[in-house]
């Protein structure tokens, strides 16, 4: 356990106008490291991976990368969003390879990865299909191929499968295990469902609401393949809940 | 194919309206040829025109299908080639949008078709003053619709974008242009069907040929068989290039196009 | 409090931001135009904003020809009204007839395709052999250019009606007369009302070219008495009604639109 740090959030502030959305967040993720972070709904879990991109100014606070501060150029940072973001206008395949396209990989190797990535989520036999033919699943593994194909150092997700049923959930949340096992990647995974978190995470960052702050942190022990119904696991999963409590 | 079973009835209908034209016009003479002639009349008038005949307004329909088609062409390729990636720019520059758009939007209300008589002015009868009009007319579709297109672009892919390390230019080309592609293509179909009507409209008032000028000059003389002949070449022709440019577009779009559905 | 007084203030300065851009391009123009008239000689004559404005203001007193520009701008729109009027009643009836009744769309949807790929303004020849050369040929261009759009979009509304709001009446017992007037029909609105909005602006640019190419009054008499004349000024100050009054007819479509539709806004 004594991999290098690889993000560092130090005092995160982000307001909107006069809005505090986030109050004084400071935590690290390690190298390789998969995270969880659970929180109620609407409580800036969002607010809080849109800040970690650029995508949002940050009011105050630090974030860096191996002590730098991030430089989309030069971290290769993926982030898979909540809504379908798969390019209607691109068969699986183009989507595939179009992060390698933006990042102008000799047209050779975006194949070879396209290749790789769509092998391993089983979508090679859709390869021409427009994003319209397929079901919600298979646009998510998509997305999921289209980021590990960029062989991201951090990878960001945020509620990838919220909109899953559970079936299909497990099936891909152990698809993202395994790509995350072999690429060795660091994975921050933003849900609010109690139970994945716990399944997924090597350590469980709990927030509370609004303004979002940091309630606790639980390391997660538990062997993979993790069983949801073992008493060890049903334990872990009843202390987040007992944190979290928003009904 | 509901609509299939009722084929019958449109034939009858279009005979009908053909019979009750020719029995208003040759067998009852309810409406002087003059005003309007009858469906033989405007056939033989037209069998004439096609032929080549030069009577009554001084060239051949084929003359004046050339002169109109240069004129409406080269004044819709300017409005395409320039409105469209005005419009583009002003969706994706706010700079440009914030300084462009209030002069758009103050010229917008004036239609087209109005400018004609400055432009000839300034520009006299010949093509300078008619191509500016077509000109103006079709880029105002072009720019609508190239905006109201690059609008449309999705915030989640331009992120998708961002967060893979793209710049401005990448975002605008490989997100937000082929969002747009499909108004952008509706512009340019407006335009077209723009870009003739003016044509027409100005060769009606101030020209010496073209199918506007022929029937122009058909009305002076009375022969109202050649002022339908003429409107229905217009028709013909307009349908035809909106027709030609669905094949041409289609062919960009290839399937592309057709997963919209 | 404080907060919405911190928006508040927010928007007025992004709103500062294009106010002030506003200004800056309508300068520029103005500019532009200055500088033009100023360098234009011989046959391109450009006279200046101020001079134009000037005629604008003073037509609306002293009459162009036997009117005055306000006189003119009346018998336009007369003529505009009575053609939008007669067109939208019964391109709707049209449309909404085809909407329902698919024999109805049979017989007429050919004789529609027919005529509909001619310009409403390749009509004007014709138009005048028969109607003369008064206000009755324009009545009947404008006729024209609003009913393709009127007819178009109510058959459109008619027939995309929910069947299961129709089956939905249907089982409640309504007639078909109540099931046409309280489902139907007001279904239908946004569609009818989308093609009102075309239909008005196509009747005023059709009543425009319509006046330019032949008429002894209205707007676009203005404009082409200037042409004939060589009168720059006068065109312009033509051109300047023009606009202003498709700018007030898009206007007023939109508001009565947002007033009638309320329930159907999608988008902003």
């Amino acid at each position: 356990m004594d991999r290098p740090v690889k993000v560092k959030v130090d005092h995160l502030v982000k307001k909107f106008d006069e809005l505090l959305v986030l109050d004084d967040i400071s935590f690290s993720v390690k190298q390789g490291e998969f995270l969880c972070i659970v929180g109620p709904t609407g409580c800036g879990k969002t607010t809080f991976l849109n800040s970690l991109t650029g995508l949002y100014d940050i009011t105050g606070g630090s974030i860096t990368i191996d002590g730098e501060p991030v430089d989309l150029k030069k971290h290769r940072v993926a982030y898979i969003f909540q809504e379908y973001s798969t390019m209607p206008w691109l068969t699986v395949e183009q989507n595939v390879q179009f992060a390698l396209n933006l990042k102008r990989e000799k047209a050779e190797k975006a194949k070879k990865q396209a290749e790789k990535y769509m092998e391993l989520v089983g979508l090679t036999e859709f390869r021409d299909y427009y994003p319209d033919q397929l079901s919600a699943s298979m646009l998510q593994r998509v997305v999921i191929a289209r980021a590990f194909a960029t062989e991201p150092e951090l990878l960001l997700m945020d509620e990838p499968y919220g909109q899953l049923d559970t079936e299909l959930r497990y099936r891909l949340e152990n698809e993202l295990l395994n790509l995350w096992r072999q690429s060795g990647t660091t994975v921050i995974f933003i849900t609010h469902n109690i139970e994945e978190a716990v399944y997924l995470g090597e350590r469980i960052l709990v927030l509370s609401n609004k303004p979002t702050t940091i309630k606790k942190e639980i390391a997660n022990r538990l062997p993979m393949p993790r069983d949801i119904a073992a008493p060890e696991f049903i334990e872990l999963r009843n202390q987040v809940t007992e944190l979290i409590k928003w009904w | 194919m509901k609509r299939k079973k009722y084929l019958w009835l449109s034939i009858v209908s279009v005979l009908c309206v053909l019979v009750l034209w020719e029995l208003v016009t040759d067998v009852l003479r309810l409406m002087p040829s003059y005003m309007l002639p009858s469906p033989l009349e405007v056939c033989k008038a037209f069998a004439y025109k096609v032929s080549g005949g030069v009577n009554p307004d001084g060239a051949s329909l084929w003359t004046h299908i050339a002169t109109s088609l240069k004129i409406a062409l080269g004044g819709y390729l300017a409005g395409v080639v320039i409105g469209v990636p005005l419009g583009i720019a002003m969706a994706w520059y706010k700079k440009v949008d914030l300084f462009v758009k209030p002069l758009f939007d103050l010229l917008r209300p004036i239609p087209p078709l109005a400018w004609i008589p400055l432009m000839i002015l300034w520009f006299g009868i010949g093509y300078g003053a008619k191509v500016v009009i077509i000109f103006i007319s079709s880029m105002i579709a072009c720019v609508v619709n190239s905006y109201a297109g690059i609008k449309q672009t999705r915030q989640v892919h331009i992120w998708v974008a961002k967060t893979f390390a793209a710049t401005n230019l990448q975002i605008l080309f490989r997100v937000a242009l082929p969002t747009a592609r499909p108004m952008i293509l509706t512009g340019l179909k407006t335009s077209l069907g723009s870009a003739w009507m003016a044509l027409v409209a100005a060769e009606l008032l101030a020209s010496t040929s073209g199918l506007g000028y022929m029937i122009q000059m058909a009305r002076q003389m009375g022969r109202a068989d050649i002022i339908v002949v003429g409107m229905i070449v217009i028709g013909l022709i307009g349908a035809a290039l909106s027709s030609l440019l669905d094949l041409l577009t289609s062919r960009i779009g290839g399937k592309k196009t057709k997963r919209r559905g | 409090m404080q907060r919405i007084g911190k928006t508040v203030w927010k928007r007025l300065k992004a709103n500062r931001q294009t106010l002030l851009w506003i200004v800056i391009s309508f300068a520029t123009l103005l500019i532009a135009w200055q500088v033009a008239s100023m360098l234009s000689q011989g046959r391109v004559q450009i006279p200046a904003p101020l001079e134009v404005f000037e005629a604008f203001f003073r037509s609306m007193t002293v009459p162009i020809g036997k009117n005055t520009i306000l006189e003119h701008a009346g018998i336009s729109l007369w003529r505009v009204l009575l053609g939008f009027v007669v067109a939208s009643v019964i391109g709707m009836a049209i449309g909404i007839l085809m909407g329902v009744s698919p024999k109805a769309h049979a017989v007429i949807n050919p004789l529609f395709e027919f005529v509909r790929p001619i310009p409403p303004i390749a009509w004007i020849p014709l138009s005048i052999l028969w109607f003369g050369l008064g206000s009755s040929n324009k009545i009947f261009i404008i006729f024209l250019a609003s009913f393709t759009y009127v007819t178009i979009n109510s058959y459109e509304g008619a027939r995309n009606v929910d069947p299961k709001l129709i089956g939905a009446a249907r089982m409640l017992g309504a007639s078909r007369r109540r099931v046409f007037t309280h489902v139907i029909f007001p279904s239908s609105v946004p569609y009818i009302f989308a093609g009102l909005q075309i239909a008005l602006s196509v009747s005023w640019a059709a009543e425009v070219a319509a006046e330019i190419i032949y008429s002894q009054n209205g707007v676009g008499w203005i404009i082409t008495m200037g042409m004939n004349n060589g009168n720059i000024t006068q065109i312009m100050v033509g051109m300047i009604a023009i606009g202003v009054i498709g700018y007030l007819l898009s206007t007023l479509m939109r508001v009565v639109e947002g007033r009638l539709c309320r329930w159907n806004r999608q988008e902003t």
